[in-house]
């Protein structure tokens, strides 16, 4: 019974961490709330993915396996957003 | 004679067999290079002379679309596919592809993408705007006809037959090799397709968000690469993501094939082999960093401007080495210049030119000046036809007698090489020469000057294409009349050369084992390994043995369910792309409701017979597995699926971010989309992976109610979700907020309603876990397929988890 | 010939990247052919002893120091292209100053151009409109060879391009001044030349735009100054 207690644990832990994103808007200045948002939500997966989907029991290299992916897909993100900064949208009319 | 006919029918339309599959796709591969040959060639003869009318500029610009798509996506790859699925399981003793059927289902879904790419010619218009689709002339608003949406599926089944392929390749190389086989003994090809499947695992579903995001922007009047925000640019970008590593994608197999013929020809081994491994997987690396080069006047800036010269000058590195370790390989060497041999070497030759040339391009102050021209034209055919169909074309040589059993003709291959080589440069070398030329015009003006030049380039095409003749018969007579060509006719070191010629249907009686002092074991004699009889490959004479020996030894190896499966799909994307636009108001498209009906339909039985099949797939307990000894196979197949997924969710909410970042405006949250929808999905979503986790929990202990009821829990929470979330959409989509908030409506009309279909299709699962949960499944001890339907389902709610803040609280 | 700053620039990088393109070409190809003409197979030819065979692992061979040379070699040449490369970029996108050309004469004061020309795309043809002149605008063509669709410029000045399109995504190219700008919605990109030699070139469109990709020409004509004023001022200032 003790990986169900786990689970429960996990699972208030992503609630209580949902309640305090819808919350914290009024605390905390815009752009930090981003980060911070983002900062929750990546913890949240990261507990779904050691816990629920088992990483943290499973060989290292599976969790590899999934790292390359991500940083493969932040590659895209964070270089297009470089792009992004640098450019200046000029709303033309034609 | 119909009983034959009809039992070869059955073999080939329902065959799992990685053998035979891969005759398949070198076949069909073979049919499309022909086809997107003869775009080409007309094409030729359109610009040979100025101001010509054998196309219209209509035609033509169809012509150059299915050219390019059709031999990059439908040639290829499939090409090298084709050998990587006969060849790379026999040099690695594995005994098939880590899952038969979903390879059969690979091959069926490439080619019913190809009959929809061809189909759309019939269809008012072909896809017309380059292989590169740039925004927003793809739109509906610029490009109404149905041809592009028939194009945008294709392109999606094309897609999702790769992805399982990609999947399929990574678990059977690294779980199916054979004792004492580590990574670091495979021969080249095996490393290029590894390579090549890593990079195709993590660019395609790139390609994938961007087709499926081009439909939806043409059939339901979304904004994504049509607002002035950015639109071109997003497509520019999210296409380019995937296109770059693609170009390497289909380059990479032939250099494998290269780096292992030019050692077996020269009678020495490949120089500096773990330097050629590593110099591939570098330039896999880089790849995926450097596709700003292909926007380098898009007006990006100056910092990234030299960002990408930087990278792009650097992915030339790793090339170098490759090159100078196969010229090196023939210092001291026997150069046997076989047709294989010589065209691989002309590959060398020919892609080293590319190379070069590719530099020039690097740098953005030349490309100032080259885009889009003719240079750029020169460049990529020197490397995609010099390099990469050369290359294949010298695999074919070398292993049409292992294939086929037979040999083909010296001579006539020599004279191939020949007119092909010189055919090749008289037609490409003369378009560096026109690096004023414009790329894609239909015709040009006398007094540009530039008709010599195209006629030279023309002439060169005939020759080049003509002289493929020379290919196909020599292949067809030796097929049926040539001699026996024995085991190993170039006396080659890797695995494949031990079988006979062609191999039995079922490889190897056991499985080579490696050792450590550099001795590989067959058992029997150090040499010839299996005693048995030549079995049923394509060349066999003996009618009769395809009948019997064949579905004697692979009785279970014959199933319906892939072909019908990617039929199903076949017809479902039919209806999706082939509905006319509205009338008499077009603003979008209208699906073609029978079709998908059938489609569904038909998926649904294909779906329930698949999985009630009882197909067996023999694992192996004694092989190599390094670094996954401990994970199964399928389970390992599932997360790689996820690793693919992770990508495609990731260009989904980048291109939220981007469209975000581009416009002036956002609106505030929780004045579009309700604060409290999003908390209610979550709360409902998370809990619904706690009854996912609870139903795997009981399973293990054997609790047959706490499974069921978990299962039922899930599949309502799951509903909960979707109910909340259709009427969410309800009451958005009868308000105005398409049009106060295009883009906004957009992203997350596109982004959530793409994860709800993920959620739906885990519900479809559910169903059938439950219904099986209620008949006593799943507690003694069988309960693995509860915890790969976890995987899945636990994936989706961590996509959720970010959806939910970066849609209704940011 | 020198027609005008960027494209000397451009060939001057050009040749830079072909003389060491054609150097590193020749060492590859010699030696290449030195190697298949040399060690072909011969009835003399004895098989080398670590020839693969079935049964064993190929023998490693190879040095790393061939490696590292290699790479170090690559590196140095292409350190030096970089670098020229970086040069011209840093000119191509270093927008310059407006020039002072004294057109029409006004009200008060004279009126003062410029050099700065707002290029538009369209389905399937170029306009170009001189810039502070709303309404001066040379409207183009499909195929347009004619005095309608000459978009001039002065000799000897910085001229300023701001490119963009009405519809979707072109590409402005000027064939012999060697300078070009993706033309998309939404977006204005600067680039800028200064023509030396007075004359007429081509203007085509290099990115597939549809049916008419073919036929979106014009001509950049460039003139002495002078003459450039009258025709600014007969067929821009009404």
């Amino acid at each position: 019974m003790n990986t169900n207690y786990l689970y429960l644990i996990i699972f208030a832990v992503l609630i209580g961490e949902t309640d305090i994103e819808v919350n914290l808007s009024s605390i905390i200045s815009s752009t930090t709330y981003v980060t911070v948002l983002l900062g929750i939500a990546a913890t949240k997966a990261i507990l779904i993915a050691m816990y629920y989907q088992h990483l943290r029991y499973e060989p290292r290299s599976l969790s590899v396996w999934v790292i390359l992916g991500i940083v493969i897909a932040s590659l895209l993100m964070s270089l297009s957003f470089v792009q992004l900064s640098f450019h200046s949208f000029h709303y033309a009319s034609p | 004679m119909t009983e034959q006919l009809a039992a070869t029918a059955k073999r080939w339309l329902y065959t799992t067999n990685h053998k035979d599959i891969g005759v398949l796709y070198i076949v069909t591969s073979l049919f499309f290079l022909v086809a997107a040959g003869l775009l080409a060639m007309t094409m030729r003869t359109q610009l040979s002379v100025p101001d010509n009318t054998v196309l219209t500029p209509e035609i033509f610009n169809q012509f150059v679309t299915v050219h390019g798509l059709l031999m990059i996506f439908w040639v290829l790859s499939p090409f090298a596919f084709g050998f990587a699925n006969y060849i790379i399981p026999l040099q690695i003793g594995a005994r098939d592809l880590a899952f038969p059927r979903l390879n059969a289902m690979s091959y069926w879904f490439y080619l019913f993408s190809g009959v929809m790419i061809i189909m759309s010619f019939f269809f008012g218009a072909a896809p017309d705007l380059g292989w590169t689709l740039y925004s927003p002339q793809t739109s509906f608003e610029f490009a109404p006809t149905i041809g592009l949406n028939l194009g945008a599926g294709g392109l999606i089944l094309i897609v999702v037959s790769i992805t399982m392929s990609s999947v399929n390749f990574l678990v059977t190389m690294f779980k199916m090799r054979a004792p004492g086989l580590k990574l670091s003994r495979m021969s080249l090809f095996p490393w290029s397709i590894l390579v090549t499947i890593f990079m195709m695992l993590y660019a395609f579903p790139s390609f994938l968000a961007a087709v499926l995001l081009l439909y939806v922007d043409r059939a339901f009047g979304t904004f994504y690469f049509t607002s002035i925000q950015g639109g071109s640019l997003l497509w520019d970008n999210v296409f380019w993501f995937f296109g770059h590593p693609e170009v390497y994608i289909v380059l990479f197999p032939a250099l494998g094939i290269v780096a292992d013929v030019i050692p077996t020809f020269a009678r020495r081994p490949l120089y500096g082999t773990k330097y050629v491994i590593g110099a591939l997987v570098a330039a896999a690396v880089i790849s995926f960093i450097v596709w700003g080069h292909h926007m380098f006047l898009t007006g990006y800036g100056i910092l990234t401007d030299k960002l990408y010269t930087v990278t792009t000058v650097a992915v030339s590195l790793p090339f170098d080495v490759i090159v100078i370790a196969l010229i090196e390989t023939l210092a001291m060497a026997k150069l046997r210049l076989k047709a294989a041999a010589l065209f691989t070497l002309g590959a060398v030759a020919l892609f080293v030119i590319g190379g070069i040339t590719g530099v020039y391009l690097a740098s953005v102050a030349l490309d100032y000046a080259l885009r889009g021209t003719y240079f750029v034209v020169a460049h990529f055919h020197y490397i995609m036809v010099g390099g990469s169909i050369m290359g294949l074309i010298g695999g074919l040589y070398y292993w049409f007698p292992k294939i086929t059993g037979r040999m083909y003709n010296e001579s006539i291959a020599r004279i191939h090489f020949v007119f092909s080589f010189v055919g090749f440069n008289v037609l490409y070398f003369p378009m560096f020469l026109l690096l004023d030329m414009p790329r894609r015009i239909a015709t040009y003006s006398p007094d540009t000057g530039w008709g010599l030049l195209n006629t030279t380039a023309t002439v060169g095409g005939f020759i080049f294409g003509g002289a493929q003749l020379l290919l196909f018969y020599n292949l067809y007579r030796s097929l049926r009349s040539g001699p026996p060509s024995g085991p190993n006719p170039w006396n080659g070191w890797t695995l494949e050369w031990a079988l006979p010629s062609p191999p039995p249907a079922h490889d190897f009686d056991t499985i080579p084992t490696f050792s450590d002092d550099g001795t590989i074991h067959f058992k029997g004699t150090a040499g010839l390994p299996n005693g048995s009889s030549p079995g049923n490959g394509i060349g066999e004479p003996n009618g009769s043995s395809v009948g019997n020996g064949y579905v004697a030894l692979h009785a279970e190896g014959l199933s319906p369910w892939p072909i019908l499966m990617a039929l199903s799909s076949f017809i479902f994307f039919l209806g999706l792309t082939i509905g006319k636009p509205d009338n008499p108001q077009p603003v979008s498209y209208q699906p073609f409701w029978p079709l998908i009906a059938d489609g569904v339909i038909l998926g649904i039985i294909s779906l329930f017979g698949y999985s009630r099949e009882r197909f067996t797939v023999h694992e192996d307990s004694h092989v190599e597995s390094w670094p996954f000894r401990q994970v199964p196979n399928m389970k390992l197949g599932i997360w790689t699926f996820l690793g693919a997924e992770v990508i495609f969710f990731g260009v989904l909410m980048g291109a939220y971010f981007f469209v975000r970042t581009a416009a002036p405006t956002w609106p505030i949250p929780g004045t579009v989309f309700e604060i409290r929808n999003g908390f209610a999905m979550t709360l409902v979503l998370l809990t619904s992976s706690l009854t996912a986790i609870m139903a795997l929990a009981s399973a293990r202990a054997g609790n047959r109610n706490g499974v069921i009821v978990s299962l039922a829990g899930t599949l309502a929470l799951g509903a909960a979700f979707l109910y909340i979330k259709a009427g969410e959409w309800f009451t958005l989509g009868g308000s105005d907020v398409f049009k106060n908030y295009p883009l906004p409506a957009t992203s997350y009309f596109i982004t959530t309603g793409t994860h709800g279909v993920h959620v739906f299709a885990g519900m479809c699962m559910a169903v059938y876990l439950l219904a099986n949960a209620v008949k006593g499944k799943y507690v003694n001890g069988d309960h693995v397929t509860l915890e790969h339907f976890g995987l899945y389902w636990h994936f989706v709610d961590i996509v959720w988890v970010f959806l939910f803040p970066l849609f209704y609280l940011i | 010939m020198a027609i005008a700053n960027m494209q000397v620039q451009f060939e001057d990088l050009f040749w830079l990247f072909t003389y060491l393109a054609v150097l590193v070409g020749v060492i590859v190809f010699g030696l290449m052919a030195y190697f298949i003409v040399k060690y072909r197979e011969k009835p003399t030819s004895r098989e080398p002893d670590d020839a693969p065979i079935l049964g064993r692992l190929p023998v490693p061979r190879g040095h790393a120091r061939t490696v590292i040379l290699t790479v170090s070699l690559s590196t140095i040449i292409l350190g030096v292209l970089i670098i020229g490369s970086f040069g011209s970029i840093d000119t191509i996108l270093s927008t310059p100053p407006p020039c002072n050309i004294a057109v029409a004469q006004g009200a008060n004061s004279p009126v003062i151009y410029n050099c700065s020309v707002l290029v538009t795309g369209h389905r399937f043809y170029w306009d170009f409109n001189y810039a502070g002149y709303p309404n001066r605008t040379i409207t183009g063509a499909p195929f347009c060879h004619d005095a309608n669709c000459l978009f001039a410029v002065p000799q000897g000045h910085d001229i300023r391009l701001n490119v963009t399109s009405a519809d979707v995504f072109h590409n402005f190219g000027i064939i012999a001044i060697k300078v070009k700008a993706d033309a998309y919605p939404g977006h204005i990109n600067n680039i800028w030349f200064n023509a030396e030699t007075l004359g007429n070139y081509t203007i085509q469109c290099y990115e597939l735009c549809g049916s008419g990709h073919a036929t979106m020409t014009a001509t950049l004509a460039v003139m002495p100054t002078t003459q450039f004023v009258s025709w600014f001022n007969s067929t821009i200032v009404h």
